[in-house]
């Protein structure tokens, strides 16, 4: 044997085998962390970056005055914070006429999205959403904006709250759906066209 | 090699803790979608089942003595 053999008499084909068992214990402790993810997520009490608080609905949050109705044209949009400094958000009035008003932050990983005129576009991964509902139409995004619940007083739009997270429709069907979402919006849930 | 016992688990039982890892990846992405869209409701559920599996998983992996060939 050679002496470099005999100080180094480990197989190199045996060095890199695994067995099945230690690929099973591999994937059994892959497991129990997923496990534990799940108990972290239900023991945590403050909700996650992004996510709504429990309880949030329109009408539990302070109103705030984004500007006056009449100001925002078709097709235009506004920027505006809403609970704090931090919470951007942007308000729209679609090309039919109606007002629309969402969470800037992106649900894919939180970039700002604006408003191109017919849809709401992330530009980082180029994902777009709807502008009725909020939904993803297109790109890496899966779940919808946070909407914001609207109210016009005395000619003025006003914030007043979180709407529910919308009931995911399939994203085929609301990728279809752009054109009668302006239409539909008009008599949108905010009452404020 | 007399006296080392070299433990090999059925591919049926391989193929199980496969699953299982396949099925807590899609639960854990499912539970976090929803928390993030403010519903926790699924969090108990979803903690117990994947706490069941795992365990499963664990003694298929470290436990079971009649898988080895």
């Amino acid at each position: 044997m050679t002496h470099w053999k005999s100080s180094f008499p480990v197989d190199l084909a045996d060095e890199s085998r695994h067995s099945r068992r230690e690929f099973a214990r591999f994937l059994a402790l892959v497991s129990t962390g997923f496990t534990a993810g799940i108990g972290y997520l239900w023991a945590r009490r403050r909700p996650l970056e992004g996510a709504p608080e429990a309880g949030d609905q329109a009408g539990h949050a302070p109103a705030v005055a984004v500007c006056a109705a009449a100001d925002l044209a078709p097709g235009q949009s506004r920027l505006f914070t809403f609970r704090d400094a931090q919470d951007k958000c942007i308000l729209v009035r679609t090309p039919a006429g109606a007002l629309r008003a969402y969470r800037q932050a992106c649900t894919h990983l939180g970039c700002a999205v604006r408003w191109d005129g017919a849809r709401l576009e992330c530009p980082c991964h180029v994902g777009f959403f709807e502008i009725d509902q909020g939904f993803p139409v297109q790109g890496p995004p899966t779940r919808p904006l946070g909407g914001i619940a609207l109210e016009v007083r005395d000619g003025m739009v006003w914030a007043v709250g979180d709407l529910p997270k919308p009931t995911a429709p399939g994203r085929q069907a609301m990728a279809a759906r752009p054109a009668e979402a302006g239409a539909e919006g008009a008599a949108g849930k905010c009452g404020c066209a | 090699m007399k006296g080392h016992r070299r433990t090999q688990m059925t591919g049926a039982a391989l193929v199980f803790t496969v699953l299982v890892a396949a099925i807590q990846l899609y639960l854990f992405e499912t539970v976090l979608g929803s928390v993030l869209d403010g519903e926790r409701r699924l969090l108990p559920g979803a903690f117990a089942v994947s706490a069941i599996l795992s365990v499963v998983a664990l003694y298929l992996a470290f436990k079971a003595p009649n898988l080895d060939r």
